[in-house]
């Protein structure tokens, strides 16, 4: 046909197969444009009616046991869904795994399962959101001020306490009663009251308690400062009180107890377990201990069991006995994308039912002063109304943002105080020093 | 156009290394000046993690710091330690080794296997075996009588030391070995036939011909040693932590603790620039007495 124009035949073949293709593709992609609508459509439907993730990590043992909790929780809050994630069972590493989450940026955690000598360093460190004020004054009124406070920085509430934990002094009342005597109340009585039965042949030593190089060095050597009336960082002026006579005195107290043979010289490497396996066989008439070697000491199997008693530390004459907190709460990271949601979950661990459930279930100690005259909880454990007195005065670690630095540096001198090998005015000097630098206050 | 052949070598020579220094720069110029740069400042959570210039305050607390010296210390005994006793084991392993032997190559397999396993998953097993209660070793000795109660190993300062060096000398020796061996195999059989044609105990063509001719492998095996034994960290982290009371923290761990714990990054830099300098000057040392041996042997600079 058009034999005239032979070469445009092909152009326009081409041009027709490119309208073609075009109009084709045109379809596709409107087919495409359709059915990725549809599947972000569908997604958001099936989102939206699928529960919101929390995540939190706890150590693995801790989250098996908080395990019931969370399904209590999720039963009354069906659109919340909180998800444990197993940590290392040792909490420093669990600690530096949330650390080096936050510093990478973008943390999975919407929760944080916190000690509570973590929090200032993370409230600092501005991982945390403060909890608002919607809170009820009320709901805060029943916690036992010191664990209450150790959620506080610089007058923020960063978390609510679901676990504490004190020290306080154990103590054989078979013992004691057999040599006549009452629990001892300032350092000189324990002092005298350990001799005594020593003396008598009622055990070999007479007090047992941590004096390793390690975080729990710091807490009972916070009780013994506190008992005689001294302070190791004063939150709000950031003074430091090591170098005072106080802390000069409860050094003296501790070696006192090896120096008169009270304390066995081994008392310098000892941890809570090498103290408990002493005292619960029966060699020792006092123990500075934590809540959990209570059962432990009245289980079937103990020796001594229903032979002791526990009170709260001695201290010096004219001041008051003091038990380090620990314990453990919740509190809102920085990076949740369902701040709301996550505050349900931090005040329902710290409700009433919660911590019923976690101390009948597994042993923990409320920070509900309430719970302490819960008549379930007394029938399983009598020993937790003797146990009020403790909590109710506990002392806190330094809420600082440097704590973890100016443990170490207690730790330090402490140790060589301990063992001789510093004086004690020149190690609490030093680490007085080492502190103040620390803190910005040299 | 007078370049001659040597200068327009040498540009191509420049122009063939080019790509490799820039590499270097970035790998380690960078992390390393910024390191520098850091250390000026002081930044941690006492400033809410916002860099403050503080100047050299971060070295100044430094010299006053007793934990960072203690550190130095301990990081300089373990290095000593392992690097004196893996040489002479090394060595020892590099002479048998070397020997015809049915088997031979089998062994030599087997020899490297400590150094090429995880180090973590020896340091458990080391802990393990260290163990107080549960432990081979307190085992081994309360059956052979030499001790009536276990010795809490890793729990006391002295012994715990000398646990990870040991852990450190089993897992990294087969790797002096087997620097050692390759030196030990270009040395010529000639040189011993001759010497001892000449009436040369074996102790006298060892410390005549094999160690002299074995120096430039030595030294490299030292310096290779006392880089990573100075860095250590996985090891002693698995093992003790550093513990017990700070005995065997070394100075990465010390690192670590600041920066990762304590959140001080102004001061965890200006520990690595110490660190960095200290390792330098000591590599320097090495690279120039091995630049002199070189020099010695092989008459070229």
């Amino acid at each position: 046909m058009n034999s005239s124009q032979p070469s445009s035949q092909p152009i326009h073949q081409f041009r027709r197969f490119l309208a073609k293709w075009l109009s084709y593709r045109r379809n596709l992609v409107g087919m495409a444009i359709t059915i990725a609508l549809g599947i972000i459509l569908y997604a958001k439907i099936a989102l939206t009616q699928q529960p919101i993730q929390l995540n939190v990590m706890m150590s693995a043992l801790d989250a098996a046991q908080a395990q019931s909790v969370v399904q209590r929780f999720e039963e009354q809050n069906p659109n919340i869904q909180v998800n444990l994630i197993e940590g290392p069972n040792a909490t420093n590493l669990v600690e530096d795994l949330y650390t080096s989450s936050f510093l990478l940026g973008d943390s999975p955690y919407d929760l944080i399962a916190m000690d509570v000598v973590w929090l200032p360093k993370f409230a600092a460190a501005s991982w945390l959101i403060d909890l608002p004020d919607r809170i009820p004054e009320e709901e805060l009124t029943d916690f036992l001020p010191a664990d209450l406070e150790g959620g506080r920085y610089e007058g923020r509430l960063y978390r609510l306490p679901y676990r504490t934990d004190a020290g306080m002094l154990y103590y054989r009342s078979d013992l004691l009663e057999e040599a006549g005597l009452e629990p001892p109340e300032t350092f000189e009585d324990l002092l005298t009251a350990s001799r005594t039965i020593q003396e008598a042949g009622g055990a070999t030593w007479g007090y047992v308690w941590q004096g390793r190089q390690y975080e729990g060095l710091a807490a009972m050597f916070m009780e013994v400062l506190a008992g005689a009336g001294g302070y190791w960082i004063n939150p709000e002026t950031l003074e430091v009180g090591l170098d005072q006579p106080e802390a000069i005195e409860a050094i003296n107290f501790l070696r006192s107890t090896v120096g008169e043979g009270v304390s066995p010289p081994g008392v310098t490497t000892y941890q809570e377990e090498e103290a408990r396996r002493l005292f619960q066989g029966g060699n020792s008439v006092f123990m500075r201990n934590w809540p959990y070697a209570f059962p432990l000491g009245n289980s079937e199997d103990s020796p001594i069991q229903g032979r002791f008693g526990i009170k709260p530390m001695v201290h010096a004459a004219g001041e008051t006995g003091a038990g380090c907190i620990g314990g453990w709460g919740l509190g809102i990271s920085n990076t949740t994308a369902h701040p709301d949601e996550a505050l349900e979950v931090v005040r329902f661990f710290a409700s009433e039912e919660a911590q019923k459930l976690m101390a009948l279930e597994n042993g923990y100690l409320p920070t509900r002063e309430s719970l302490y005259s819960d008549p379930d909880i007394l029938e399983q454990y009598p020993y937790y109304s003797g146990l009020l007195e403790v909590v109710q005065n506990g002392v806190l670690r330094p809420p600082v943002a440097q704590y973890a630095q100016a443990s170490d540096i207690l730790q330090r001198y402490l140790s060589s105080a301990l063992t001789g090998r510093t004086s004690p005015e020149e190690a609490m000097q030093l680490a007085a020093n080492e502190t103040r630098i620390l803190l910005g206050r040299s | 156009m007078t370049t001659t052949i040597r200068e327009r070598e040498r540009r191509t020579g420049w122009m063939l290394i080019i790509p490799a220094m820039l590499v270097l720069a970035f790998v380690y110029a960078y992390p390393i000046a910024r390191s520098f740069w850091l250390s000026l400042f002081t930044e941690n959570l006492g400033t809410q993690l916002q860099p403050v210039f503080s100047g050299l305050n971060n070295y100044g607390r430094m010299i006053q710091d007793g934990r960072f010296w203690q550190t130095i210390a301990n990081t300089m005994v373990f290095t000593i330690s392992t690097l004196v006793l893996e040489l002479i084991l090394g060595m020892g392993i590099a002479l048998v080794l070397n020997q015809a032997f049915k088997g031979r190559g089998a062994v030599r397999t087997i020899a490297i296997i400590p150094w090429a396993l995880p180090t973590a998953l020896i340091a458990t097993t080391w802990a393990w075996i260290f163990n107080d209660q549960f432990g081979v070793v307190n085992d081994i000795l309360l059956r052979l009588g030499i001790i009536d109660t276990g010795i809490n190993w890793l729990g006391n300062p002295a012994p715990a030391m000398l646990s990870v060096i040991i852990a450190d000398v089993w897992k990294t020796t087969s790797f002096v070995a087997i620097l050692l061996l390759a030196g030990l195999q270009s040395i010529s059989n000639d040189l011993y036939e001759a010497h001892s044609i000449d009436g040369a105990s074996p102790w006298q063509s060892f410390r005549q011909i094999t160690l002299p001719l074995l120096m430039p492998q030595i030294l490299i095996a030292s310096l290779f040693r006392f880089a990573q034994a100075f860095g250590i960290f996985d090891l002693i982290q698995v093992m003790t932590g550093g513990g017990p009371g700070g005995a065997t923290e070394t100075v990465s761990i010390y690192i670590y603790a600041t920066v990762m714990r304590y959140l001080d990054f102004g001061y965890g830099a200006a520990l690595v620039v110490v660190t960095f300098v200290l390792l330098v000057a000591v590599v320097a040392l090495a690279a120039f007495f091995l630049s002199k041996l070189r020099t010695a042997t092989t008459g070229d600079a």
